[in-house]
């Protein structure tokens, strides 16, 4: 079959919701090639409308159809109806661009962006009519993973030919470049792989061996891109994005993207104004992203804001910062500049005292917050939403009324300002990441947290915030699927059998079949959710991460000490 | 062509009427709305836009296409600062809409005929695979007492199609080919969309016949339709 889509009848589409999700044909689409040397497909394993929105996807799109002799197209998780109805036809998945079964690419190169994500992956193996794992794939797309997700790519080795650490840019063009070589020379799938081992960043399980995490360095030199496409079903970010710096300095002891993402690299204030005015023409976006792990961090961001307000393109044009880490001055810069979309405040204190706040060295304080807060007052700024997690290391009840304390302070502050200010609180267990300060850290149990959860609950019972949390089960899992080693693969492909999918989704999660996994696998959850002394060897140990394991060890007891010098 | 807010202009209206067909019929009526908005947006259009909290472009939409449905006669009406060429419009909004979307012809200015709220007449064609059945979906359409309920605002209604129905026939040409005009936009009079759900319901495992729905014409009726007795 050369094009599934030609094979779907009118009334089989009207069955699926927004069936236009599986169609193709949006603007910018990158045109088709006359006997391309590689035919590459991006897929992202969830929704079309988040798929649409995920910038790695727009970069590697963009940068590889720019090649005359390499094709890329797009594939995304089915909903559930079009996947039934995908099975019950026997039809595989297929790219957008050309309705070519996955099967018959060269190259599959998968993005993870989430744990939660990795039933998914297997799902579209599977519908693709690929075997799952790479030892039983003797023919088909070699396939290959990369992503936050796969800082740690123990877990997911069992379903890659290889997996990408770091930055991709160069490295995709690298891997294209090396499979094109091995198709030429009529290499096997296995001289393929190990051809693949002399890309930097790129760890391939059939020969395992230290790798060194990719950095692009030449990203604040490089040309964004501009020329996306504009989706025909409106994506969950509903923007034209624009990466204006990558990494973060601030070094939060808890996150795994500011290590992932380092070194701090930005994209000058000229480039970007002259970018986001090629971005929008291209897109006609009303909106324009601006993207980074912490916007204001950017160190001209009010040269930027200034600028691209001079150089608008239609008067509906807005901008908006998703990670702005906020204090006076911006808030009076974002309300001197009218386009700039004010939906609402974010903050992720993410610990309810200065102590613990110190402990994960995240430089937000007190008095900044509720100075932020007494500034919102006469501002457009109507929400005000508070990011906290729970089962920190050190973490004692005292941070947890903690927590309490500082909401209703909060909340006092916003019954006092007009317009009157509604306060969101969202509330999930702490996952300690690999690569990390933390990655040594026990993970808080489930009666832990959920006793934890309950305290800031009926703390806040009869204020005005509203309180929303993240099922402890789900910590616990990305927890596992994070930290975990091969046999976790194990664990993935067994859930997977059981039905799991879609395990970021509320209405799809499943907690029995995920018990049931373990069971059946016998893996033990404990092995993973422990905490582990600082000279333990960790699996992921063999990846060179650029970051020395000393600086973390040595980040950990700087954590150490500052819960017990002010505990 | 830059567009700036500027109410001393004068604005002129035009009317752009375009085609929805191929994979562009699945696209739903609000990601349409969505997709030609940022084509407008693309092109640096001078069009006028709404006052408000959210400035959006001052443009209005013909009666919503049904999802699946391919038409010749969707249209637009959009609200500029500055006169603009009809043909340049036309040639630069084609390369600006995706894929099976057409920009068929422009009226340039438009002047906006009064409406009285009379609702629309339709004209459809259905392509079928069989004669057999385009002749039994001729005569469910054609028939008085042709009754089907549907769901609307949560409640379930029975609706008799005669007070939509104007006529249906088969092409004299082609025998797969049923052609019918309906009205719609009155109160108790059913959609096309309800009708069309409802004969593929009549039609059941025999509705895969039924290939392509087609609104090939649209015109606004400016009174009250009298439906013709069957």
């Amino acid at each position: 079959m050369k094009n599934v889509i030609e094979a779907l009848s009118h009334w089989e589409l009207l069955e699926i919701e927004k069936p236009a999700r599986y169609l193709g044909g949006e603007v910018n689409q990158a045109a088709a090639k006359e006997s391309p040397a590689l035919r590459t497909c991006l897929v992202f394993p969830d929704l079309y409308e988040l798929g649409m929105s995920n910038l790695a996807l727009k970069i590697f799109y963009e940068s590889l159809n720019q090649r005359p002799d390499i094709v890329a197209e797009r594939a995304f998780s089915p909903w559930p109806d079009f996947e039934s109805l995908l099975r019950r036809r026997g039809l595989p998945l297929y790219g957008l661009e050309s309705g070519m079964p996955l099967k018959d690419f060269d190259v599959i190169f998968v993005t993870l962006p989430y744990e939660m994500t990795f039933t998914n992956v297997l799902n579209i193996l599977d519908l693709a009519g690929l075997p799952l794992a790479w030892k039983n794939r003797n023919d088909g797309p070699i396939v290959i993973a990369g992503g936050p997700s796969a800082s740690n790519p123990l877990p997911v080795a069992k379903f890659m030919d290889a997996v990408l650490i770091g930055d991709g840019e160069e490295a995709i063009i690298e891997i294209c470049d090396s499979l094109i070589a091995s198709k030429r020379a009529g290499a096997s799938r296995s001289e393929t792989r190990q051809a693949l081992t002399k890309v930097e960043g790129l760890w391939v399980p059939e020969f395992p061996g230290r790798v060194k995490r990719r950095v692009f360095k030449g990203f604040s030199q490089s040309q964004p891109p501009l020329k996306p496409v504009v989706p025909n079903v409106q994506a969950i970010h509903n923007r034209a994005p624009l990466e204006i710096f990558r990494g973060c300095m601030k070094g939060c002891r808890f996150c795994n993207a500011g290590f992932f993402y380092r070194p701090k690299r930005e994209r000058p204030v000229e480039d970007l104004v002259k970018y986001a005015g090629d971005l929008l023409q291209s897109t006609g976006e009303e909106s324009l992203g601006l993207l980074s792990l912490s916007t204001s961090d950017y160190n001209r961001l009010e040269d930027l804001i200034r600028s691209l307000d001079k150089a608008k393109l239609y008067p509906e044009q807005s901008v908006s910062i998703p990670s702005m880490r906020m204090n006076d001055n911006t808030i009076a810069l974002l309300d001197a500049t009218p386009h700039i979309r004010k939906g609402g405040l974010t903050f992720a204190p993410e610990a309810g005292t200065q102590r613990l706040r110190n402990v994960i060295n995240k430089n937000v304080t007190e008095e900044d917050i509720i100075s932020v807060m007494k500034a919102t007052g006469g501002s457009d700024y109507r929400t005000v939403k508070l990011y906290f997690m729970m089962g920190l290391p050190f973490e004692t009840d005292e941070d947890i009324h903690g927590i309490v304390d500082l909401v209703k302070r909060l909340e006092a502050i916003g019954k006092t300002t007009k317009p009157r200010k509604q306060i969101s609180i969202s509330l999930s267990g702490f996952v300690p990441k690999p690569f990390t300060p933390f990655q040594w850290s026990e993970q808080a149990s489930m009666s832990e947290l959920r006793r934890k959860r309950q305290i800031v609950c009926r703390g806040l019972e009869r204020g005005s915030s509203r309180v929303s949390w993240r099922e402890e089960f789900l910590c616990l899992l990305e927890s596992v699927l994070s930290r975990g080693d091969e046999r976790v693969g194990e664990l993935i492909e067994s859930a997977f059998r059981n039905g799991c999918k879609f395990d970021g989704w509320h209405e799809f999660f499943s907690k029995e079949k995920w018990e049931k996994a373990f069971a059946d696998t016998g893996i033990m959850a404990e092995n993973y959710l422990r905490a582990r002394p600082l000279e333990e060897q960790l699996p992921w140990d063999f990846i060179d991460f650029q970051v020395p394991r000393a600086y973390l060890e040595n980040e950990y007891r700087l954590a150490e000490q500052a819960a017990g010098e002010q505990a | 062509m830059n567009s700036e807010t500027n109410q001393s202009r004068p604005e002129v209206k035009v009317r752009v009427e375009y085609s929805k067909t191929c994979q562009a019929r699945y696209i739903a009526h609000l990601d349409t709305i969505d997709v030609i908005c940022k084509a407008l947006r693309r092109l640096q259009l001078p069009y006028a836009v709404t006052q408000g909290c959210h400035v959006r472009p001052k443009i209005s939409f013909g009666p919503p296409l049904p999802l699946g449905h391919a038409s010749y006669c969707e249209y637009f009406v959009l609200t500029l600062t500055e006169a603009v060429d009809s043909q340049t419009l036309q040639v630069s909004l084609n390369r600006e809409l995706p894929s099976g979307m057409r920009v068929i012809s422009i009226t340039n200015p438009y002047v906006e005929a009064r409406s009285g709220n009379f609702g629309e007449k339709l004209h459809y064609r259905f392509s079928f695979t069989s004669a057999e059945v385009a002749e039994t979906a001729q005569q469910w359409l054609l028939n008085p007492e042709t009754a089907f309920s549907a769901e609307s605002k949560g409640k379930t209604r029975t609706y008799m199609i005669k007070s939509a129905v104007l006529g249906a026939s088969i092409a004299k040409n082609d025998s797969l080919i049923l052609e019918a005009d309906f009205i719609q936009g009155q109160a108790d009079v059913p959609s096309v969309s309800k009708i069309v759900t409802a004969l593929a319901g009549f039609l059941d495992t025999r509705k895969d016949c039924l290939r392509l729905i087609e609104r090939v014409s649209l015109s606004e009726l400016q009174q009250k339709q009298e439906i013709p007795a069957n």
